[in-house]
């Protein structure tokens, strides 16, 4: 309890200094402007979002393996997680991409491949709230999740090959060459991302570990 | 009774139950068609365009077809029943795949009898290629559609779920059905489309029995 609510502290501290870091102490980018500060919060909610989703797998693996209450826990909360950030990083490169590619959608792979990850870990949760029975709920929302996690590299690079045919990648994203104030948001981005990503699954397993307890009782 | 028998034995099962009512064999035929109907209307039927509406039409017609094939284990409670035949779950699996993947294959040559007059497709000349790519889709279609007809079986709106459950999974196997089709429609080869439909495969064929027994217990 006093470990989450200190986890939180920092969390919040690290987003209040990443948003200063982002917004006022680093400079616009040569090309994008100003919002080049977008990427502050959508390279860290995509970073979060597939972390989740890495978490999900591992977890469900463990659960299928050994049938540990907690391992599903893990899970569901990872994947609930892992399906908000992934609406988040949808939504903030729509915004992104608008000023700077000049569009809000583009059938690039990494953006179809992650709106495919979108439904798919949806999908897990779904499985999980119609089943009839809790127990199966979670063993089935494992083996979703589970196939789910296999067939991400498929998708993206046979999303990568069916679009190659048509236009070379002409979208080719940030500079290689990065301002050290630029880099330090965005690894501060990062770091605060992950850290309040933490925070929140840590708050979710306990829940769910509660909402459990009181089913059983 | 050998491994081969028990699979056998449920193929046959399925194969019998969709023989008497060839409801889900209507049902999946006249979406196809209508998909390819609409399809064809809205985007005109040019030669070119034939691989990507026949393969979206086999991607939704899938979607019906998969939810039917544990449907009788749902409304007879003939589940407990195919459970206690002695030998593992595996030969569960595989006999409905190949149910599914008889059912599927003779859905899509009917619907390369279709899209070939519709869209003006010699498919003759090229029917081996033709043949080799309808036999990838169909097993990845099958292999991963198999697995999921369990997930479904005991969760309520079961059809509702399934093309959000499938469509995302199967996307390579349609994407690369569709590039495959349409190099052997113009005479190129595609290798590195051979391989991603043979990974997904051998993938969804080794994961998959193992997966499907463990959607089979009892909660």
């Amino acid at each position: 309890m006093r470990g989450q609510t200190f986890l939180g502290a920092i969390a919040l501290g690290l987003l209040a200094a990443g948003a200063y870091v982002g917004l006022v102490a680093s400079p616009p980018d040569a090309f994008q402007g100003e919002y080049v500060r977008i990427m502050y919060a959508h390279v860290p909610n995509a970073w979060v979002a597939y972390v989740a989703f890495a978490i999900t797998c591992v977890a469900s693996a463990l659960y299928l393996a050994k049938r540990t209450p907690v391992y599903d826990y893990i899970a569901h909360s990872a994947t609930e997680l892992g399906v908000v950030f992934t609406g988040l990083a949808l939504v903030t490169g729509s915004i992104w991409g608008r000023p700077v590619w000049g569009t809000w959608w583009t059938w690039d792979a990494r953006l179809v491949t992650t709106a495919v990850l979108f439904f798919i870990y949806l999908g897990a949760l779904l499985v999980r709230g119609l089943a009839d029975d809790p127990r199966r709920g979670a063993r089935l929302a494992a083996v979703v999740s589970i196939v789910g996690f296999l067939d991400v590299p498929v998708i993206h690079y046979s999303v990568v090959w069916f679009r190659t045919l048509h236009q070379p990648a002409s979208l080719t994203r940030g500079d290689i060459k990065i301002a050290p104030p630029m880099l330090a948001a965005l690894l501060l981005g990062l770091l605060a991302f992950t850290v309040l990503f933490a925070y929140l699954l840590t708050l979710r397993i306990r829940l769910a570990r509660a909402e459990d307890a009181g089913e059983a009782a | 009774m050998t491994t081969i028998d028990r699979v056998a034995a449920v193929t046959s099962k399925e194969l019998l139950l969709e023989w008497r009512g060839r409801q889900t064999a209507t049902a999946m035929g006249m979406v196809a068609l209508l998909v390819i109907l609409f399809l064809g209307v809205v985007l005109g039927s040019e030669p070119a365009r034939a691989p990507a509406v026949l393969w979206v039409a086999m991607g939704f017609a899938t979607v019906l077809g998969i939810p039917r094939l544990t449907q009788a284990e749902v409304e007879q409670q003939a589940l407990e029943t195919l459970l206690l035949y002695p030998g593992s779950r595996e030969h569960i699996y595989w006999g409905k795949f190949l149910a599914l993947v008889v059912m599927l294959t003779a859905l899509l040559a009917f619907l390369w009898a279709l899209v070939g007059v519709l869209f003006n497709i010699p498919i003759w000349t090229h029917l081996p290629a033709l043949i080799g790519i309808g036999v990838l889709g169909v097993i990845g279609l099958a292999a991963i559609g198999t697995l999921l007809a369990g997930v479904v079986l005991h969760v309520r709106a079961r059809e509702l779920l399934m093309p959000l459950l499938l469509l995302p999974l199967a996307l390579p196997v349609v994407l690369g059905c569709v590039r495959l089709t349409e190099a052997a429609l113009a005479g190129r080869g595609e290798g590195m489309w051979l391989v991603v439909l043979g990974v997904f495969g051998l993938t969804a064929l080794l994961v998959c029995p193992i997966l499907f027994e463990v959607v089979m217990e009892e909660p």
